[in-house]
């Protein structure tokens, strides 16, 4: 750290970058499979590249619209990973007591998170991009570098984007619940632009939506020029486009480092934007936890999840991805709507039980204290099992309901609710057997604990839900 | 002489009021505990001082510097130590303290012979290139007391250094500090030990329902509690039983 003026917007950006990039790391194995897999890809990408080397690659609306659209997808995604890379550094890193306390502007700090969260971006989506693009500029097309400066300008837009939603957040609910809010904003704006695709075409029959969203672009005259071809006029390396997208990043990411710093400094100040603090439970009663074992154990797990509204959304997310699943099983008309809402409701017992067990399970708090209290391990385990059955009953029955009255099938809503029930059930008993243990706060990465237990619980969600589908199918 | 820290009509309130209207002078030169009971606004306090926390209401000067009007200069001078040591995991404590030493602006050639001093002093040089994941928090605890001495701050104020600490860390912390008051500078700590605050403090305050009841010597406290010839903590308990 000799070159850059020490405590510099420069020198903090590059610590922080240097921060991120140890953390993404991996030891061993892991740091071997990952670079074999980025060869492999390189290799790949000079292959396209050679084969490319003769073939002019010229601009056209058609390629136009596609590089808008994929850039708004990309700015969705980015400015996700903006919000949750915002979310951790100021409220999980536990460094802004330092920085803070050195004789630093805040508009400085913040403005070196920002570089941070931007260079990941860049990082993590220059991976899938520049090993191809790169290749192809080199051997013949030039002018394709500007696909770098696209995602440069993207990184820096979705970076400024991301951390003012999650300022505004604070600003607004206080620390503890943006992070909640800012979880559920960045997944509903990651699939909000695949759901709002399937839901305004839900009447275009079994054409794909994404089909018929680029033909209506192309007959309003999208790509061609103004504005809507700026970013494939920019990804071609044309000059001027490529200047509009960098000054707009720039624009971004500077304007919000000056607009934002009080917010950012007051925030901190005001409250600390570390999660500690303590906080009412209401109107709490001890007398669940006298009443026998199995009463004991809902009543914790109950309480504790109740009490943990970002784990509770966390697990209605998941609900939330299997929407556009359920959408595109209704897309056949009347007469798939009973068995596609049997299939989903052993895919949602199957998730919730699931997470329920885990988090009953495998996210114990606790364990020695339950390893050592003089009760059958076994026993506690079955109570945890049936307290994560009991969790997910209600929100389970509601498609069984469904089948019942808007499918006007009585039968498939039983079948349903069997195959809900026992799908339900082993699943959480894979959970129970198979998931590694971890904390609470980790249920987001849990899969990466035990990956077998994550496929044979889809395995099950295939076999009972496709068996009540088709069985709801056939009984009519 | 300029005081180390002029404190005067400081208040804070979260949910419901921690601080309410503390005055404090604290002296160059010596070394002050800052005691009360659980809540009592030690650490807001602290945290106010280093710019952390924004008070309600009050005056805060570090050395003649006017902290709120101007923090950057306050804090060039100041040093802090939270109770959980807020370190990198995935740097070294040689980066660490080089980091430390970039965001005070030190010359990178001073902080390199500062940093090589500090660990050999810590008895923490053979793990300088380690990275700190994997210490223990006594360990942790020295690599973040040597990032707070690093630019040499005049006024270093510490919350709770010695919890978790053994008993070998505890006294190394402690020499530490001593040693730092012999060079004249000014330490303010926060602690729940009170055997500590009574071998080491110079001078004593302590805080309860969010003004300062009391402050002075042992001996001073002693008299004003009536309590001659007993310990510390029978004066604490005396002094805050009302607050």
């Amino acid at each position: 750290m000799t070159r850059l003026a020490p405590g510099s917007f420069a020198w903090l950006a590059r610590h922080e970058l240097r921060l991120a990039w140890r953390g993404r790391r991996r030891s061993g194995k892991r740091q071997v499979l990952a670079l074999v897999l980025l060869g492999l890809y390189l290799v790949a990408g000079t292959t396209v590249a050679y084969f490319l080397m003769g073939v002019p690659i010229d601009y056209r609306a058609e390629i136009g619209i596609g590089i808008l659209a994929a850039s708004v997808v990309a700015l969705s995604f980015m400015t996700t990973q903006a919000i949750l890379g915002s979310q951790q550094t100021l409220y999980e890193s536990r460094d802004l007591d330092l920085l803070l306390t050195a004789p630093i502007e805040g508009r400085v700090v913040l403005l070196a998170k920002l570089a941070g969260i931007a260079g990941m971006i860049v990082l993590t989506y220059g991976g899938l991009l520049l090993p191809v693009v790169v290749p192809v500029a080199i051997l013949g097309h030039p002018h394709l570098l500007g696909v770098v400066a696209l995602l440069v300008a993207l990184a820096l837009s979705a970076a400024a984007i991301g951390i003012a939603i999650t300022l505004a957040l604070a600003s607004i609910a206080g620390p503890r619940a943006a992070r909640t809010v800012g979880q559920v904003a960045a997944a509903v704006l990651g699939g909000a632009l695949f759901l709002v695709s399937q839901l305004s075409h839900g009447g275009q029959g079994r054409q794909s939506s994404f089909v018929v969203v680029f033909r209506d672009l192309r007959a309003w005259g999208w790509g061609e020029s103004g504005w809507s071809g700026v970013p494939g006029h920019a990804a071609f390396g044309d000059p001027v486009s490529l200047a509009i997208l960098l000054a707009i990043g720039v624009a971004l990411f500077t304007g919000t480092g000056a607009v934002l710093q009080r917010l950012f400094l007051s925030g901190y100040q005001d409250a600390g934007m570390r999660l500690s603090g303590t906080r009412p439970t209401g109107k709490a009663s001890a007398r669940l936890f006298h009443a026998g074992l199995f009463r004991s154990v809902l009543a914790k797990e109950w309480r504790l999840l109740a009490r943990d509204p970002g784990l509770v959304f966390q697990i209605i997310l998941r609900l939330v991805y299997l929407v556009p699943l359920m959408l595109v099983a209704f897309r056949g008309g009347g007469g798939l709507i009973a068995p596609g809402l049997a299939f989903a409701s052993v895919l949602v017992a199957t998730q919730l039980t699931g997470s329920f067990a885990w988090l009953a399970v495998s996210g114990e708090d606790a364990p020695e204290l339950i390893a050592v209290a003089p009760v059958d391990k076994a026993r506690v385990d079955q109570a945890k099992l049936a307290a994560a059955l009991l969790m997910a009953a209600p929100i389970a029955a509601l498609l069984p309901i469904a089948i019942a009255t808007v499918g006007r099938s009585p039968l498939g809503a039983l079948v349903s609710l069997i195959a809900t029930a026992i799908g339900g059930t082993i699943a959480g008993y894979i959970e129970l057997k198979l998931a590694k243990p971890g904390q609470r706060s980790a249920f987001a990465k849990r899969r990466g604990g035990s990956a077998i237990a994550g496929i044979l619980v889809m395995i099950v969600a295939a076999i009972f839900g496709g068996g009540a589908a088709a069985i709801v199918y056939f009984i009519g | 002489m300029t005081e180390a820290l002029r404190i005067r009509g400081l208040a804070k309130a979260f949910d419901k009021p921690v601080i309410t209207g503390l005055d404090l002078d604290i002296a160059g030169g010596q070394l002050y505990a800052l005691l009360g009971p659980n809540g009592a606004g030690k650490t807001t306090t602290l945290r106010m001082v280093t710019g952390l926390t924004r008070p309600d209401a009050g005056s805060i000067e570090i050395f003649g510097v006017n902290a709120l009007a101007d923090p950057i200069a306050a804090k060039a001078i100041t040093a802090w130590l939270p109770d959980e040591p807020m370190l990198y995991d995935k740097l070294s404590p040689l980066e660490y303290l080089a980091f430390v030493a970039g965001l005070w602006r030190m010359d990178p050639h001073v902080a390199s012979e500062e940093a090589e001093r500090l660990l050999h002093w810590l008895d923490l040089w053979e793990q300088r290139d380690t990275r700190c994941e994997n210490f223990s928090r006594g360990m942790k605890q020295k690599v973040a007391l040597a990032a707070a001495l690093i630019h040499d701050p005049k006024l270093l104020i510490l919350d709770e250094p010695l919890t978790g600490l053994d008993a070998a860390m505890a006294r190394s912390v402690k020499d530490a500090l001593r040693e730092q008051v012999e060079r004249g500078k000014t330490v303010i700590v926060t602690t729940h030990i009170l055997e500590v605050a009574e071998r080491m403090a110079d001078r004593i305050g302590i805080i309860g329902g969010g003004k300062l009841l009391a402050e002075g010597t042992l001996d001073e406290l002693r008299d004003r509690a009536g309590t001659e010839g007993m310990t510390l903590e029978d004066t604490f308990i005396r002094l805050t039983s009302g607050a």
